[in-house]
């Protein structure tokens, strides 16, 4: 009995038991199921973020050894391959006031404290300003391009929160040179004003931005440009100036100056107001510039087909209650040569009026004044041109440069079709190979062309443009003294004087144009506002500094041959 | 009466097993051969596929960590951790392969005396340890050694085999000390603090006890414990509060996340080549922690993929091939030790691409890990032990379809069928 009891018990955890583990054993085989689900699903999910990443991610899929070693951006050259602007892998001054991570005071010791020993390191920075920076707790930068050694020192203070990131800058090693033409890179990395915005894409591109990009500017031509501007106009107090080089029978320009320039390296609003380039960009009433360009074409036309021919200069033209009058009277008649000499509004007008609205605006178009100048950069003037029929006084003004407004750039490339046979050619800022010039347009013949080569020539040796003759360079050019438009009229007092040159005029191999804005009558110009005095001496001081650098010798025996129009102008100086 | 004796001997499962064992003794060579057709062979080859993987992505990693490391005084090698990690997977793999010979109780008892000793360890770690950035995690007696590290597999054994208990007294309360044994390590962990390795031992103590059967609203529960405790932690420790605030706020422009990141992005689907990579530089232990983020920028996204669907391999082959065994201890012993390794991968992977916090812990078998790559290849070895099975001997197919119908049933009718079947008691079913 008692043992049947016992082994009815052991019998039932027997079942107990083999049942518990049945039961055990099948869930834990079920539920390992639910752990590979689990851990399927975290791998999907894994794998589906790795997909988005794939995706989504922003661009940098491929880096390269090569690429690893070009610039960050690619370097801007002048023509014989001297860097204008190259990378410079400098650092940046970062505040990161979170940098501690404590939630504290951002910084380990004073704002001022660390402000001044910050400005024992940058003495340019200002103590007060650095401190309530500092203070301020904003994140941002206190400053960019710091040198290495800066760099060490800015680590030595031993703030957490001053951080020096490495920063891909850019460096113009020529400083202020060329800034206009350059431009500058913004904080974006992306160019701004000059190449630097037009080139932008080739400058970042991988493929190409290893090999410089080139441009047409000659530096030691851009440096003496620049210099000889510089110093006319201070010399007369202008507020402005402007000049430029052009090669006439490619359309590159070797120089291209603004004055006042601003510095590329150094970007501040003094530099924001003066990177308006004042070549391409600023249009101008450019005056008695425009003069032998109506010469060529009335001579061009078959208008003018005698050169001894004299015009009435005697008395002002009236027209429709306007007076075209010369700045002193020259005498009673001039012949075409001497109205350009002596620079003649009157007779240069009865010329137009012969020549005719039609032709002369023809003309004109032809050499591009009725557009944009052409040219790589982003900013160019959009001409004032009268559209339509012009009226004869229109005509008449537009001759002697009145009426019309176009760019310094406009006309040198005027001047480089009247003195290169005829052809026109838009202006670059690209090297041209030898023979790849642009093939251009035909405006003038070259008989016309040879003709204005002699009577260019014929200004600087006899009339307004002797101070520009600079010796053995056979320099010719003509004056242009505007009077700027202001409210209710032209400003007697306020000139744009402009001088524009080609040499040498035997075979004209350069266009230069100097131009200032609203100079002033000072010592140094003899007390005179006109361009006799002011722009070009600029020409005849620049030419002999750059004529040898662009394979232009001095030469006294060479000069182009005046003997048949000498004696129309009396054959003697004036 | 005379059938008493043999009737009223009690019911030892298993009984006859030791007697067999003993009954022939083999030689070496025949052990061997043993050895080869039981042990999961495909398992082992992806095992080795990975480790292959890591020896590479150490090559690669190598040179962003030795520059990183390298003072004025002692410059590092650019190779110096690769031929390092060479030397420790030589070592790990011996190790593996020699704990995969064990039999598999031995391999029990070695768990269950491994976890003594560096329970012990683990103790005098807050006394005696060293401090490495801000944490005591190390115990350096001639050789330095994390004893957590160590503890892993050997933790996940001794709770396989206090769960296991039950098979042979229903009444134990075996979730109760697997419990309080695993709160037991999770404090002293939180003492050091090492709060990734907490998770992982949370996680393994979490699918054993899921394994041996608890009931699904105590799944519920543990899983709100499990959130409530995250917050805890958030609220208590500075470090973890530190991270997961990083994590949330998007991290600041040099941080590790976001570095880790910017590493990751950098190759692109087909990654930029062995030793082409540069974001790597900048990035703090790139041999270690974001191993995964250097693998992504110098091989590519499809290699990433590659490693993460390798994982899920290794894990769904020794889970799947459980599903008809038929000794509980093997079934929680590997879950567990499986647990341990995916759940660090996956934690790792899930920090590497920014979808979980930083962790500070490694990619199982293919970061550099010094005497951590010996304890992962020890958990391996005892996985590869514990899943040694007889080749030719049939088995019982799992049918999921009849499982799921009978769990379904015995939802339903639970109580009253358990009431009918097992006599009512405290172990009853839970």
């Amino acid at each position: 009995m008692n043992a049947l009891t016992i082994s009815t018990a052991i019998t039932t955890g027997r079942v107990e038991l083999v049942n518990t583990r049945q039961r055990s054993l099948f869930t834990a085989r079920f539920r390992v199921l639910w752990v590979v689900a689990l851990f399927a699903l975290i791998a999907i999910v894994a794998l589906m973020r790795i997909a988005y990443i794939g995706v989504v991610q922003p661009g940098p899929a491929h880096t390269s050894m090569a690429e690893a070693l070009l610039p960050p951006r690619g370097e801007i050259t002048d023509r014989n391959g001297v860097p204008l602007a190259r990378a410079f892998p400098a650092y940046a001054l970062w505040f990161n006031p979170t940098a501690l991570g404590d939630g504290g005071a951002p910084l380990v010791k004073t704002p001022a404290e660390v402000a001044a020993q910050l400005v024992q390191i940058f003495p340019d920075m200002d103590a007060k300003w650095l401190a309530r920076r500092l203070a301020s707790g904003k994140a941002g930068y206190l400053r960019r391009r710091v040198l290495p050694e800066e760099a060490n020192r800015v680590q030595a203070i031993g703030e957490l929160a001053l951080e020096v990131p490495r920063e891909a800058d850019r460096h113009y090693p020529q400083g202020t040179m060329a800034a206009h033409v350059l431009g500058y890179v913004g904080a974006d990395g992306h160019g701004r004003v000059g190449m630097e915005a037009v080139l932008d894409k080739q400058l970042l591109d991988p493929a190409q931005r290893g090999k410089p990009a080139m441009l047409s500017i000659d530096s030691r031509v851009q440096g003496a440009l620049e210099d000889e501007l510089r110093r006319g106009m201070l010399a007369v107090d202008a507020v402005g100036a402007a000049g430029l080089v052009l090669d006439v029978d490619t359309g590159e320009v070797m120089a291209l100056a603004s004055l006042p320039e601003f510095d590329p390296n150094k970007i501040d609003v003094a530099g924001e107001k003066n990177m308006f380039n004042r070549v391409t960009n600023q249009v101008y009433e450019l005056g008695s510039t425009f003069k032998p360009l109506t010469m060529a074409a009335a001579i061009d036309a078959g208008v003018v087909t005698d050169l001894s021919r004299r015009y009435q200069s005697a008395r002002p033209l009236e027209m429709g209650g306007f007076r075209i009058r010369d700045s002193h009277v020259m005498g009673p008649t001039l012949n075409v040569p001497e109205a350009l000499i002596h620079s003649s509004n009157i007779v240069t007008a009865q010329v137009a009026d012969e020549l005719g609205g039609k032709a002369l605006q023809r003309y004109m178009t032809d050499l591009g004044m009725h557009e944009r100048p052409y040219i790589e950069l982003p900013a160019r003037g959009f001409p004032i041109w009268h559209k339509g029929d012009w009226p004869r006084l229109r005509t008449m003004t537009v001759s002697y440069g009145h009426g019309i407004a176009v760019t310094p750039l406009h006309l040198a490339s005027a001047y480089a079709t009247m003195v290169n046979g005829g052809i026109w050619r838009p202006a670059t800022l690209y090297k041209v190979e030898p023979g790849h010039a642009a093939k251009g347009r035909r405006v003038f013949k070259a008989s016309t062309s040879a003709r204005m080569n002699q009577l260019m020539r014929m200004i600087a040796v006899y009339g307004t443009g002797k101070s520009a003759d600079a010796p053995g360079f056979r320099v010719g050019g003509k004056t242009g003294s505007a009077e700027k438009p202001g409210v209710g009229g032209y400003r007697r007092s306020s000139l744009v004087s402009t001088f524009a040159a080609a040499f040498p005029m035997d075979r004209p191999r350069y266009v230069v144009i100097a131009m200032l804005d609203e100079p002033k009558g000072t010592a140094a110009s003899s007390y005179q506002r006109t361009a006799a005095w002011n722009a070009a001496p600029i020409v005849g001081r620049l030419v002999p500094r750059i004529g040898p650098l662009l394979g232009v010798m001095p030469d006294e025996n060479h000069d182009i041959d005046l003997t048949d129009l000498a004696p129309l102008v009396g054959g003697k100086k004036e | 009466m005379n059938a008493a004796p043999q009737i009223s001997q009690p019911y030892i499962p298993n009984a006859g097993e030791r007697a067999q064992k003993s009954r022939m003794r083999l030689d070496k060579r025949s052990q061997l051969r043993i050895w080869w057709r039981e042990i999961d062979r495909v398992l082992l080859v992806m095992i080795l596929l990975l480790m292959a993987i890591g020896t590479v992505a150490v090559a690669a990693a190598s040179p962003a960590s030795a520059r990183r490391l390298s003072t004025s005084a002692v410059k590092l090698d650019d190779l110096y951790f690769y031929w390092l990690h060479l030397r420790w997977q030589f070592l790990g793999i011996l190790t593996m392969l020699a704990v995969s010979m064990a039999p598999r109780d031995w391999a029990r008892r070695g768990g269950i005396v491994l976890c003594a000793v560096m329970l012990a360890a683990l103790i005098l770690v807050p006394f005696v340890g060293s401090e490495v950035n801000g944490a005591k995690r190390w115990l350096r007696f001639g050789i330095s050694l994390q004893p957590s590290e160590f503890l892993k597999p050997a933790y996940a054994i001794t709770m396989a085999w206090i769960l296991s208990w039950r098979v042979r007294d229903p009444r134990l309360p075996v979730i109760a000390i697997a419990t309080g044994l695993m709160g037991l390590i999770v404090a002293l962990l939180m003492m050091q603090p090492d709060f990734g390795s907490a998770i992982l031992y949370v996680g393994c103590w979490a699918v054993l006890v899921l394994l041996s059967g608890i009931d699904i609203r105590r799944i519920g529960l543990l899983a709100g414990a499990g959130i409530a405790g995250i917050v805890a932690t958030y609220l208590l420790y500075d470090n973890a509060r530190h991270r997961i605030d990083a994590f949330l706020g998007g991290g600041t422009a040099y941080d590790q996340v976001d570095l880790a990141r910017r590493t990751l992005m950098g190759g692109g689907w087909t990654g930029s080549g062995l030793w082409l990579g540069t974001r790597k530089l900048s990035l703090p232990e790139a041999h270690t922690d974001y191993i995964f983020s250097v693998i992504g920028e110098e091989f590519g996204l499809l290699i990433c993929a590659l490693v993460v669907v390798l994982y899920l391999a290794i894990i769904a082959r020794v889970l799947v091939r459980l599903v008809n065994e038929e000794n509980l201890f093997t079934i929680l012993s590997a879950s567990g030790l499986i647990a341990l390794i995916g759940g660090q991968a996956f934690i790792n992977i899930l920090v590497n691409l920014q979808l979980f916090p930083s962790k500070g812990m490694t990619l199982p078998l293919v970061s550099y890990g010094g005497s951590s790559t010996i304890a992962l290849c020890l958990t391996v070895g005892l996985m590869l032990a514990m899943t040694r099975r007889n080749p030719y001997l049939s088995r019982e197919r799992f049918d999921l379809m009849a499982a799921l119908a009978r769990e379904e049933g015995a939802k339903e009718a639970g109580p009253r069928e358990s009431s009918r079947r097992i006599t009512r008691g405290k172990g009853g079913r839970r």
